[in-house]
């Protein structure tokens, strides 16, 4: 039996599991030196269960932080929405509002996706392109991307001249401005300094009030508590707890000191 | 297979974009743009022509055009195949984090090289089919250029088939780099060294009369059916008249060009296919596992 599934939710996951083989990368002479052991010792691949059989369903909308200790499976949750991952077992079905198929936009650590060579405009094109928009679709928004990103001065120019907090600002800008239905956060979610983080904030309410869904890892609290309408709660690949804010941040507080 | 094909379809937009992100960033800063890619070969064979001609004084008309033939064939395979193999590990903070079709970031390398190859030829052309200017070309060239030959038509059937083996051979080193990263330097040297052994300065002629392939012709055979092998003498042959292996030592004068088989050719082709289809189902095989390491 699967969770409840309402219709029009924006996040389906189904007995999600994700068992991670460790691979060794290294150099052929370990490889060698291992197959050579192997034949004698063959039972050397070790596994980790990094998602465990989780189901839960977001319905559009709603703000969900995933909390959790080190190690408890919240990056490998996002990395299975963001399909970088493939299941080991179990779906996860992501649709927009329509019904139709999510965009779904994963906000990039600072610096990747970004070529430092390419200046500010062609930086937004080919960002835009991986997250899914043709150069048609965001040339309508690229104006406000720049103005949001405070980068008007200087985006066409390279990057490489660039301070990170202008990086930041626009990689932030970007994703958040492609409107994805199903936006992805690891960790950072409002960057730059105080000002431009509430900046962030306010954008992330519009966004809200959109009816957009977002979905974000974080161990600082107090975002949570400020941005999230739900809490889950993940321990060693497990969902320990799902539910409103106060009660989860309550048991998590409890259990953490 | 099907599925993957359908799915790289659906992201050649992204592939398109990642084509020309290729080209931009390769000569973005300097004064020459383009032009660099033209500039290394073009210098490499005024270089070796003056070697040839100048101080080992050999008598070859036009060499220049069939050194050119080697060298535009030879870069093309030889760059895209190592950049490929460095391309996930330098997008590795996109492919952890966004979903596409991982292939599109070795394919792009190889068809940003291949702008770069289709414009050599085309420089190759201007210069040697009488193009230019009478009086520049004389001056280039002591022979003003060659015939056009109506075996020409082969041309791009040639170009097609090192297409296929450079995109196979992409998708194998960049996927096989992902887990050993003695990869890159394997190809490095292995590249380094056949470099002489490839019948890129000497026309495989040449090659073909020496000692051990006199002795056991299957062995040229062999050699003949390696694809950049059959390629180069391909290139050749359908742009030039046969080199006598004269012009590289006074101890073949007389003996004529090798003909290669035209079975060699239908066999080099086959092969380029093939590396084509392994190199796209093996990487595909792979693909999920590459942020998976650990």
């Amino acid at each position: 039996m699967g969770p409840s599934t309402e219709a029009g939710a924006a996040i389906e996951v189904c007995h999600l599991t994700k068992v991670f083989r460790i691979h060794h990368r290294g150099s052929l002479k370990q490889a060698a030196s291992r197959f050579i052991k192997g034949l004698a010792k063959r039972d050397h691949v070790e596994a980790f269960t990094a998602a465990d059989d989780l189901s839960f369903t977001v319905p559009h909308g709603q703000t969900v932080a995933v909390i959790g200790r080190n190690g408890s499976g919240k990056s490998t949750l996002l990395g299975l929405l963001a399909r970088v991952y493939r299941p080991t077992a179990g779906t996860v079905r992501l649709s927009a509002a329509d019904g139709g198929p999510a965009r779904v936009a994963p906000l990039l650590e600072l610096g990747a996706g970004f070529h430092h060579e390419l200046t500010g405009l062609e930086n937004i094109e080919f960002y835009g392109a991986l997250l899914g928009m043709t150069a048609g679709q965001l040339r309508a928004r690229t104006p406000e991307i720049i103005e949001f990103a405070e980068l008007t001065g200087k985006i066409d120019t390279p990057l490489y001249g660039w301070n990170d907090g202008a990086k930041l600002r626009l990689g932030f800008s970007i994703a958040v401005h492609t409107d994805p239905h199903i936006l992805l956060v690891d960790e950072v979610l409002a960057v730059g300094d105080e000002a431009f983080q509430n900046k962030c904030y306010r954008l992330i309410a519009e966004l809200q009030a959109r009816g957009r869904t977002i979905l974000f890892v974080s161990h600082d609290l107090a975002v949570v508590q400020r941005v999230a309408n739900r809490i889950l709660w993940l321990e060693k690949g497990r969902i320990h707890m799902d539910g409103d804010i106060t009660s989860v941040l309550a048991e998590y507080r409890a259990a953490s000191t | 297979m099907a599925d993957d094909l359908r799915e790289l379809w659906r992201f050649r937009y992204l592939l398109r974009m990642l084509v020309a992100r290729e080209l931009k960033v390769r000569y973005k800063n300097s004064v020459l743009g383009f032009a660099w890619s033209i500039v290394p070969p073009a210098l490499s064979v005024v270089v070796l022509t003056f070697l040839m001609r100048g101080v080992l004084q050999r008598d070859m008309p036009n060499y220049s055009a069939y050194l050119l033939c080697g060298i535009i064939a030879w870069n093309f395979f030889s760059i895209a195949v190592l950049d490929s193999s460095q391309s996930l590990l330098v997008n590795y903070g996109v492919i952890k984090k966004i979903y596409m079709p991982r292939e599109v970031i070795p394919i792009a390398i190889v068809i940003s090289n291949f702008v770069h190859f289709l414009l050599g030829w085309a420089v190759y052309f201007v210069t040697f089919f009488g193009i230019l200017p009478g009086a520049v070309r004389l001056h280039l060239l002591d022979h003003g250029g060659t015939p056009l030959l109506s075996s020409i038509v082969w041309f791009p059937l040639i170009v097609a088939a090192e297409f296929l083996l450079v995109l196979g051979c992409s998708l194998w080193s960049a996927a096989l780099n992902m887990f050993y990263e003695d990869v890159k330097f394997i190809l490095q040297t292995l590249f380094s060294l056949v470099y002489f052994v490839f019948p890129i300065l000497v026309t495989a002629d040449v090659i073909g009369y020496s000692g051990p392939m006199v002795q056991h012709p299957w062995l040229f055979k062999l050699y003949m059916l390696n694809p950049v092998t059959a390629m180069i003498t391909g290139f050749r042959n359908c742009l030039l008249q046969p080199a006598p292996p004269e012009w590289f030592t006074d101890k073949l004068k007389g003996k004529p060009a090798i003909d290669v088989e035209w079975w060699i050719y239908l066999g080099a082709f086959a092969i380029s296919v093939f590396v084509a289809w392994s190199g796209y189902a093996y990487f595909n095989s792979r693909k999920w596992k590459f942020v998976e390491r650990s």
